[in-house]
């Protein structure tokens, strides 16, 4: 709970350059080194993605340090449809927010999906077993299951907040696709929509032993003109971290809202 | 009937998202016979059980107390007498089942879309799946999606840790059976459905042992000194492999539970102390 409550702080001021902390057990994530840009190993990179992951700080939107998976600068212009969604958002960060008056469903404690729950800086897992690639995610104790035993993708999914997710090797790159959401989640926290014709693309590499390049590709022709391809992201192992226990309670998080979340924020009729 | 009762469950759960649950159930095939078949089928003498329960397990619709047809994992027949706290705790809840539930008026913490845990988590009749990796146990719940690890690699259980909902587990293996001890629990959600405490002081421990390549069998055992006068050991419940099933994604939305609890549960609710549930 505690650790739910500063996240929320966080995710309220706009700000999560501390929220790390609870399953953390080493010291402050340093900028990557160059070197991990270089492949370590001209042989192919390792096909092994496991392990306890979390983002570098660094990214290249100030305003919104390690939150850039999905990279709102490179977002391609929005559709009549898409625009209309985008601006009736109350989004929880950038330029349309307003302090005390944000939404986003994981303020009201609905499940999280990707690509949200894949941007934010929060720890998570990798595990492989055979004919699956598994996710864990610290945020909402979210675990998603990817298929890699050769199944394509279902032609007619049932809308769902995760999605229904296929992965497959090229080369040294772990290629995710998803489709199937629900239409009940933004894919960021500015309130860019996710529908049920979205189509994510992850692509994630394993530069060296302790970094793992993550990109994210949204396709949606409903919504956006164009593929919103983000430039990639690095991460971190974490060898000595286990994913803590959080999980979303609403009583918690409606006391938390009324006492702090709500009186911090500008005055409604500031909007 | 089955389908029937799942329906029911889910009209119960007050929860539209009940749904895939149905979906995930391709093959329902679950013997009334199982308890014996699965012993007359359980490995011959000096042989050894199999350490490996990985798979997607139901458990059976039969079980020793009738009345709670399939969520006899924890057994309310067997439950040892409660101390004066317990006692309050028991008094004070508006169970889910049971002949003090009233339709309409439960409470219960998966009710608000509050997490679960267990043991909870474990007895409600809903498909769960065991993935063994080394040095860890997880088990996923396709109920709320809930994921839990339970740790292989020889730690001990921490002294003081912070309540959770899920608690702490650590596992070993005696002989056949693989033996989970859970603690540090918070005390936000019931034992069972009938409103049995579980404090922050509960100890669980399961014990699971592969009776045959199609049968788990599970014991729950819940230490809680502050809520029961001793131990409440529920006999073993069986529950059966089901090779063609893969979890289905069900959340508990706040969203869609709100929804449904004003236009369908509360209205539909009776008020008179009757069960909620049909005698069986």
């Amino acid at each position: 709970m505690k650790l739910a409550l500063t996240v929320m702080a966080l995710l309220a001021s706009g700000c999560l350059l501390a929220s790390d902390g609870f399953a953390q057990a080493s010291p402050p994530i340093d900028k990557p080194s160059a070197g991990a840009k270089n492949q370590e190993n001209a042989q192919g990179l390792s096909h092994d993605l496991s392990g306890v992951w979390m983002q570098y700080r660094d990214g290249d939107v100030p305003g919104t340090p390690g939150m850039n998976g999905v990279n709102e600068h490179f977002r391609p212009p929005l559709t009549p449809w898409g625009e209309d969604q985008f601006k009736n958002a109350h989004a929880l960060q950038g330029n349309a927010a307003i302090a005390g008056k944000e939404d986003n469903s994981a303020l009201r404690c609905e499940p999280s999906g990707p690509p949200q729950v894949l941007i934010l800086p929060n720890p998570w897992e990798i595990v492989q077993i055979p004919g699956r690639v598994l996710m864990f995610f610290e945020e909402q104790h979210i675990w998603r299951e990817i298929w890699t035993d050769g199944r394509p993708l279902p032609k007619d999914p049932d809308p769902s907040w995760l999605g229904y997710s296929v992965g497959h090797w090229e080369g040294d790159t772990f290629i995710v696709e998803t489709a199937g959401f629900n239409d009940k989640e933004w894919v960021d926290l500015y309130g860019n929509p996710r529908t049920s014709t979205t189509r994510l693309i992850e692509k994630y590499r394993r530069l060296n032993h302790d970094t793992l390049e993550q990109q994210i590709i949204i396709e949606d022709p409903r919504v956006y003109t164009k593929p919103w391809v983000s430039p990639p992201k690095l991460h971190k192992l974490e060898p000595g971290w286990e994913l803590a226990e959080w999980f979303c309670v609403l009583d918690e998080n409606n006391d938390y809202d009324k006492v702090v979340r709500k009186p911090a924020g500008i005055a409604p009729d500031s909007k | 009937m089955r389908s029937w009762w799942w329906i029911f469950f889910c009209l119960l759960t007050g929860t539209m998202i009940c749904s895939p649950a149905l979906f995930a159930q391709k093959t329902q095939t679950q013997g009334e016979k199982a308890s014996a078949e699965a012993k007359a089928e359980a490995v011959p003498a000096g042989g050894h059980l199999s350490h490996d329960l990985s798979g997607v397990w139901m458990q059976y619709d039969d079980g020793t107390a009738p009345g709670f047809a399939r969520m006899n994992g924890v057994d309310d027949r067997t439950r040892p007498p409660l101390t004066p706290w317990g006692q309050e705790q028991y008094d004070k809840a508006r169970p889910l089942m049971g002949p003090r539930a009233v339709g309409g008026q439960e409470d219960s913490a998966a009710l608000h879309c509050d997490p679960s845990g267990p043991p909870q988590l474990l007895i409600l009749p809903n498909p769960w799946e065991i993935v063994q990796i080394p040095g860890r146990t997880f088990m996923f719940f396709e109920e709320y999606h809930i994921w839990r690890t339970i740790w292989t690699d020889g730690r001990p259980l921490p002294k003081d840790t912070d309540p959770t909902w899920l608690g702490y587990s650590v596992g070993h293996w005696e002989g056949d059976t693989f033996i989970v001890d859970t603690v540090g629990f918070n005390d936000k959600v019931w034992a069972d459905l009938s409103g049995n405490p579980r404090s922050e002081q509960a100890h669980l421990i399961e014990k699971y042992r592969r009776l045959n390549h199609d049968t788990l069998e599970q014991q729950i055992i819940i230490d809680d000194p502050k809520s029961y006068t001793r131990e409440w050991v529920s006999p073993p419940k069986l529950h059966k492999l089901e090779p063609g099933w893969e979890i289905a994604e069900w959340f508990c939305a706040p969203s869609d539970w709100q929804e449904y609890d004003k236009d369908v549960r509360k209205p539909s609710g009776k008020t008179g102390g009757e069960p909620t549930l049909p005698a069986q």
